[in-house]
């Protein structure tokens, strides 16, 4: 099921919307947000030297930092009589990200949840638990209007007390569970300690992912736990940008579809800022199309994907992004490679002899980039000779080149000696001095 | 005849004082090393004992977090004199047994030394030896 006409239109009719809207942005934020006319004078630009999509790279980036300069509401087009809702991010550190929406923006939030839920799976006849935190946090009011919008039955049950979640679950009949995937695993293990196998015993099959990334992995672990025709697709969006709603995934499982009658998406190298050819990897820049209160040209998501034209299966023409592979801020630099945390980590999870938790040690010696990687040991039969650990580590070391294309030393450590992380793991340590 | 012996190991790393930190675990708990083997490796290494009581080392090394773990190994009652350790040596290759590693326990009260064996097949090796009248120790 497709929920918009506007999903399906040809590349010169996306882009015949997507510059008349740019132009009617950039020249409405130019107007009215100081900051970006101070941005565009400075980079010797005016909104009518808007004359083809070409021209969005003369503009300069929004930064998150910008939101926090102009905290609250300084990047506000609108006066606040006409704003309806402010939502703000966690801000782990320093000041929240405070984002705001007019009644019209909310109209288009909810619309563009709807079709993602649609390429989702969902449908009105399901019944929808949200296992999402409401609050400041986009993320659970986003979904809720989108999926009340399309019909389904919504239970907004936020999060915590899983027991209550599996209760709920299983005699609602719940059918379809929004939540991050970290959280649908913890659903799954705890309902199996209950008793309660939930490929079996509940009746949930669709799952709509957001709010983190749910790298391959982990949705081998879901289809363990939940069953193999769970169809369990994640979506995209920032608070900065609308919240969730930007991009998802419909069944083909093939990379994220963008709503790009309402955003444009860029791939730019995150060190120069140069914009990257279709299928390239790099850091997503996103410029919001429609959004009245806050609409941000050029924002530096720090997302790391790539961006793929191809029209897909499911019908669909709308641009797709690549699962989320890192983010720019994490990228390292080694020996002229970029490498990103998270490309080692989808490695070390498919190394079965090992604990999920790793560092990573970057120095150079002698002039040459060095990595050094420690795992935890789990499997204690390796113990019964030292080859064994030697292969373990031949191996840790040939998966990684081939995924990197780098040579690493891998280091195995006892169980439980690597730091553990509550909140945000910082598990890079650069050494070298450049 | 011979008899398994219950061995211990545990991955240390190649780092000052490694050993003793698991020494002392031990000599906290009032455990008595019988026999001990580890040698030279660059990152880690697979520190090998006998103690008397290695549920109790093995609990309390997992508890200090060490990563340990109790295996059999034979254990080989040898004469003090040239030729008893050849000799089976040459029982255990000509069987096609790959040992995969070996060291001594000496100091025995007045007792033989005794050598202490790890094959690829520990059941085979074990009814071998004793077809050889190799003598075990208890």
């Amino acid at each position: 099921m497709i929920w918009a006409k506007e999903e399906t239109l040809s590349r010169n009719e996306i882009e015949k919307i997507q510059l008349e809207r740019l132009k009617a942005t950039v020249k409405r934020v130019y107007e009215k947000v100081p900051l970006y006319r101070e941005k565009m004078d400075k980079a010797n630009i005016k909104p009518s030297d808007i004359k083809s999509l070409d021209d969005l790279k003369k503009l300069p980036f929004t930064y998150k930092q910008d939101l926090r300069d102009t905290y609250p509401f300084g990047m506000f087009t609108v006066p606040q009589k006409e704003l309806v809702r402010v939502h703000a991010s966690s801000g782990t550190t320093g000041k929240p990200t405070v984002v705001g929406y007019t009644k019209n923006d909310l109209k288009t939030w909810t619309e563009l949840v709807s079709r993602l839920a649609v390429a989702g799976g969902a449908s009105d006849e399901d019944i929808a638990q949200i296992c999402f935190g409401y609050g400041m946090f986009t993320g659970a009011l986003g979904l809720h209007y989108g999926l009340e919008n399309i019909g389904a039955t919504v239970l907004p049950t936020s999060t915590g007390n899983t027991q209550k979640q599996i209760l709920y679950m299983k005699d609602f009949g719940t059918t379809l569970l929004v939540a991050t995937p970290s959280y649908a695993l913890h659903i799954a293990e705890v309902a199996l300690s209950m008793g309660i196998d939930p490929k079996t015993d509940l009746n949930v099959k669709i799952g709509l992912f957001g709010s983190e990334g749910m790298t391959e992995s982990m949705r081998e672990e879901v289809y363990k736990l939940w069953g193999k025709d769970f169809l369990c697709t994640q979506n995209y969006g920032m608070s900065e940008l609308i919240g969730p709603g930007v991009s998802g995934e419909c069944p083909e499982l093939c990379g994220m579809h963008i709503n790009e009658d309402h955003f444009i998406a860029e791939v730019i190298d995150p060190q120069t800022g140069e914009v990257l050819p279709a299928g390239e990897k790099g850091e997503l820049v996103v410029t919001c199309l429609t959004k009245e209160a806050l609409p941000l040209i050029r924002y530096r998501t720090k997302d790391i994907t790539r961006l793929m034209y191809e029209p897909c299966k499911c019908g669909r023409t709308t641009a797709r992004m690549e699962n989320i592979s890192g983010r720019a801020d994490d990228m390292l630099k080694i020996r002229g490679v970029n490498v990103f945390p998270s490309q080692i980590e989808e490695v070390l999870l498919q190394i079965e002899e090992i604990g999920p938790h790793y560092e990573i040690i970057v120095d150079r010696k002698n002039h040459l980039d060095t990595m050094e990687i420690k795992v935890e040991l789990i499997d204690d039969s390796l113990l019964e000779s030292y080859s064994a650990l030697e292969n373990l580590e031949k191996k840790i070391r040939g998966n990684l080149k081939t995924v990197l294309g780098l040579a690493s030393t891998i280091k195995l450590v006892a169980p439980k000696t690597l730091p553990r992380f509550e909140g945000k793991a910082k598990r890079v340590t650069d050494l070298r001095k450049l | 005849m011979s008899i398994m012996l219950n061995q211990l190991s545990v991955l240390v790393e190649n780092k000052i004082g490694s050993l003793s930190k698991v020494t002392h675990i031990l000599s906290e708990n009032n455990i008595n090393i019988r026999a001990i083997a580890s040698f030279d490796s660059p990152e880690f290494t697979i520190m090998r004992m006998l103690v008397d009581d290695e549920q109790k080392a093995k609990d309390m090394l997992l508890k200090a977090g060490f990563m340990a773990r109790l295996s059999e190994v034979l254990a080989v009652e040898i004469k003090d004199e040239p030729g008893s350790l050849d000799n089976i040596l040459d029982i255990i290759a000509s069987e096609n047994l790959c040992l995969d590693y070996i060291y001594s326990f000496v100091y025995r009260d007045g007792k033989p030394p005794l050598m202490i064996i790890h094959v690829d097949d520990m059941d085979k090796a074990k009814k071998l030896l004793a077809s050889h009248n190799i003598k075990v120790a208890d």
